[in-house]
């Protein structure tokens, strides 16, 4: 939840703030902070798509020069209103408005500042080990061909795992760590579900030199010891959260606004309120943009299909972003089937879910009939999110993207094919993306060419694994 | 691969003998001969196949992750300027960003490679972490190879993970419990192997220990962290670097950094071994420093040995420095004093790991962490400017457990 302590029940003063022609003030009522027994209930009802609308705040005439001087930038990519046709948006309160509308600026500045993205180039090429190769899976096209009279489609996997910190997270943790510093600020405070993002925003924060705090749920953070002991090796200050990440989630947002002066809040995912999801999926769209590139040169074409594993969604967008308007190219998200979607112990928001807002936009999310949020369950860690981006929500829904799902033991399986045909682990999370090919690729023509994002390294996850292959006697 | 000049001290290394100067050789049981010249011959017919060589950059590009990055080390510089403002320039050399989180890769996929040209359908390793253990079964599973790993049984229990990895790979781990059931009698166990199986099998040997032609093998597969290095130090700061500095166990990560610029006389070698508790305990792995000449596994080198001419037991608290031999090719080059060797203690190499992780957030493995220990004594002798390169060799998510058990004892 966005809401801050100090905001509750209490209704911003609206005198001495001049308002944008249009903004409809009466809508401010409902999206107020509510006390604190019924917040839980009250932003997770369904909302009926009228109130669906982002109230613009007012902005101090020194922030409303910058926006608009990025508006002015004809090639302003990223000004919007948040939105993602009915998705999307800044449901938070109003102390939060005005910092998230001076990060869009930021943003915005950066992007169009040309010192800044080289040097973010050169920190993702000498820091992070970019371009990530677009690497031939013969062993695992070979091994679906070989069912099929050796025809079937040409796999390739997009190496995230091989960026430095083992997943894509680096990608946006690096960048956005660079526009903290560039900011003046000292410290950066961030959330983490298993770790990932934890461990690229503290070794981002290690090398710009900046002071890091990662909240994290108690609970995960002793499944997750090790990748906690490695964010304390980088410096990093990691604390415990009672409840589950978006209480972690919260608890920094909380920690940020106590702050602001000093402190930057680093989101991981692409949710959130308006700018996050556009931040993070700018900063992982260097995936997609490589893609076409290395396509080119090894195919002389496009990519046919992307399939990419979805928690969040950050690393789908990354790969998805590129290619949008190319209709020919066919997007696939996958999300956690957990124990089977009959089971109600999975993550799959888009599959099951509804719409309504959490963590400050309006997107799908899995609720049930009281509008409380069901617990998502995964083997994936990285994908055991309740929600979905907001941006993935609008795709479904325009049908532009497609989205299935893969259980946990399918997930096992593709883990373990992938060791044994190509010696690559995946992350158990880029196992769901994997998984999937089993019923995909017999639908596809002699030559298609597919790239599946291997968003990150399973090394970490070969001891459960291990495990949990032990129980079906496999060594 | 290299051209033989003549003339000087280091223009045949190694001779048709496999001979690094006095260093070198083949002391391998007569079985082996024929393998070992097959193998040779096979090697050198490769070096100028244009198809192989385009096969092994592929891999190296789309599998491996190459080029690795040289990366401007601007926090560890600063730590390392003196009061006057003035102080070398440290950039890592990137090993650790490679599929599987080291060098050993390297190696690893040009010996398949040639496994495969051989018609060999079966590999054996040995592994004493397991860090080569995983780049053989890695490397086995992507080209469709059988793949045996030997290791002592004592490195079993410490290196669980390691072990569930190479079984997930597909590799079969196979435990040898005789002599001290670590490094030294898995690699005797698998020479052992070799000279039963010799015409099915192919032996990928770790480092640049061992019978010629593996030290000249290893090291050229290895090669190529040096090239890519004098190419992107052009490019950065259009020179070469001045100082080299890398760990030394077996000695690969060092060759492979260091061999493009061995006849460059105004570029510094310098290797780090460990010191482990201290030289003066005899608990360290400090082989050409506190070693002798002897032959271990196939080589003449330097080594670790008691009066009685056995095999003294290392230690470091790392384990890829374990090894009381060294490839004869750095034996050789300290002699004829082109390379300097150093040692650095198992508390030194936890400080340094410490503190890269903190002021680049780069986590180096504990092997790493020996060469970097060693720029607290080198950059305060470095005049300003000074180019100095350090092989960042591999990543330490495998030694934080064994960090932190260090840091609490």
């Amino acid at each position: 939840m966005m809401t801050c302590k100090l905001q509750l029940g209490a209704f911003a003063s609206s005198s001495n703030h001049s308002r944008q022609q249009g903004a409809p003030n009466k809508v401010r009522s409902c999206l107020m902070v509510a006390t604190d027994d019924h917040q839980d209930t009250f932003f997770k009802t369904n909302l009926p798509t009228k109130l669906a609308k982002t109230y613009v705040p007012t902005i101090k005439p020194l922030l409303e020069k910058e926006l608009q001087e990025s508006n002015n930038n004809t090639d302003a990519p990223i000004i919007n209103s948040g939105k993602f046709g009915r998705f999307g948006g800044k449901f938070v309160p109003e102390t939060l408005v005005v910092c998230l509308s001076q990060l869009e600026a930021e943003f915005n500045k950066a992007l169009h500042d040309e010192a800044f993205k080289a040097e973010l180039a050169e920190a993702l090429k000498d820091f992070a080990g970019r371009e990530t190769p677009l690497y031939y899976a013969r062993r695992l096209s070979e091994y679906y061909k070989m069912n099929n009279n050796g025809k079937g489609p040409d796999i390739y996997l997009k190496r995230e795992d091989l960026n430095h910190g083992g997943s894509h997270k680096m990608n946006n943790a690096l960048a956005q760590a660079m526009i903290a510093k560039r900011m003046g600020r000292k410290s950066v405070v961030t959330a983490t579900a298993a770790g990932q993002h934890g461990i690229a925003t503290a070794a981002a924060c290690a090398k710009l030199g900046l002071e890091c705090t990662v909240f994290m749920a108690a609970k995960e953070m002793e499944k997750e010891s090790s990748n906690v002991q490695l964010m304390k090796l980088l410096g990093a200050k990691v604390e415990g959260v009672n409840g589950s990440f978006k209480d972690a989630a919260s608890e920094a947002f909380r920690c940020w606004v106590g702050e602001m002066e000093n402190s930057y809040h680093l989101t991981g995912s692409a949710v959130g309120p308006h700018p996050c999801p556009t931040m993070v999926r700018e900063f992982q769209s260097v995936i997609g943009r490589e893609t076409r590139k290395q396509a080119l040169e090894k195919w002389g074409g496009k990519p046919d299909v992307l399939v990419a594993c979805v928690g969040t969604g950050s690393n789908a967008l990354g790969l998805f972003h590129e290619f949008l308007e190319d209709k020919d190219v066919r997007l696939i998200g996958v999300e956690a089937g957990g124990c089977g979607l009959e089971s109600g112990r999975h993550s799959s928001t888009l599959a099951t879910g509804e719409v309504g807002v959490y963590h400050g936009a309006l997107s799908y999310l899995l609720q049930d009939q009281d509008g409380q949020i069901i617990g998502p369950h995964s083997i994936a860690p990285g994908m055991e999110y309740p929600g979905v981006s907001p941006e993935l929500s609008y795709l479904k829904e325009t049908g532009r993207a497609e989205f299935c799902v893969a259980t946990d033991q399918e997930a096992l399986d593709a883990y373990e094919r992938l060791c044994k045909l190509e010696g690559i682990f995946p992350s158990l999370e880029a196992a769901h993306a994997l998984a999937i090919l089993d019923n995909l690729v017999p639908t596809l023509c002699d030559g298609s060419k597919v790239v599946v994002n291997c968003s990150g390294c399973g090394d970490k996850d070969a001891a459960v694994v291990f495990d949990r292959k032990l129980f079906h006697g496999k060594f | 691969m290299e051209n033989q000049k003549t003339g000087s001290p280091l223009s045949q290394r190694p001779d048709s003998f496999g001979r690094f100067g006095r260093f070198g050789g083949k002391y391998v049981p007569e079985t082996l001969m024929f393998a070992l010249t097959e193998l040779e011959a096979a090697f050198h017919s490769l070096a100028s196949d244009e198809d192989f060589q385009r096969e092994l950059s592929g891999i190296l590009r789309d599998y491996v992750g190459r080029e690795s990055p040289l990366y401007f080390a601007e926090r560890l510089t600063e730590h390392y300027r003196r009061g006057t403002g003035e102080g070398p320039q440290v950039y890592l050399k990137r090993e650790d960003l490679n599929h599987t989180g080291a060098h050993k890769i390297n190696n690893a996929v040009g010996q398949a490679l040639l496994a495969k040209r051989l018609g060999k359908k079966r590999v054996i390793a040995e592994t004493g972490a397991g860090q080569h253990g995983v780049a053989t079964a890695t490397v086995c599973a992507r080209f469709g190879l059988e793949c045996v790993v030997y290791m002592g049984a004592q490195d079993m229990e410490r290196q669980a993970l390691n072990v569930f990895r190479m079984r997930l790979l597909g590799a079969e781990v196979r435990a040898v419990h005789s002599g001290t059931a670590t490094l030294k009698d898995a690699t005797s166990e698998a020479i052992r192997d070799w000279v039963t199986n010799v015409e099915t099998t192919h032996y990928i040997l770790g480092s640049v220990a061992g019978p010629h032609p593996y030290p000249m093998m290893v090291r050229e597969f290895h090669a190529v962290i040096g090239k890519e290095t004098r190419k992107q130090a052009l490019e950065k700061w259009g020179g070469k670097p001045d100082v080299l500095v890398a760990c030394v166990g077996g000695g690969s990560n060092a060759m492979g950094l260091f061999h493009e610029f061995v006849d460059d006389d105004d570029v510094r070698l310098i290797g780090v071994e460990a010191a482990g508790l201290g030289l003066e305990t005899g608990k360290h792995a400090a082989t050409l420093t506190k070693g002798e000449v002897g032959v271990l596994h196939g080589a003449m080198s330097y080594l670790l040995q008691d009066d009685d001419g056995q095999i003294i037991e290392p230690h470091s608290i790392s384990a890829g420095l374990d090894y009381p031999g060294v490839g004869p090719e750095h034996s050789f080059l300290k002699d004829v004093g082109r390379a300097e060797y150093y040692s650095v203690t198992d508390e030194d190499a936890l400080e340094a790991f410490k503190r890269l992780s903190r002021l680049e957030g780069i986590i180096p493995a504990l092997e790493t962490s020996h060469a970097l220990a060693y720029l607290e004594k080198l950059c305060p002798t470095l005049p300003n400017g000074t180019k100095v390169v350090v092989n960042c060799s591999g990543r330490g998510d495998k030694d934080v457990q064994t960090v932190l058990k260090y840091l609490k004892d």
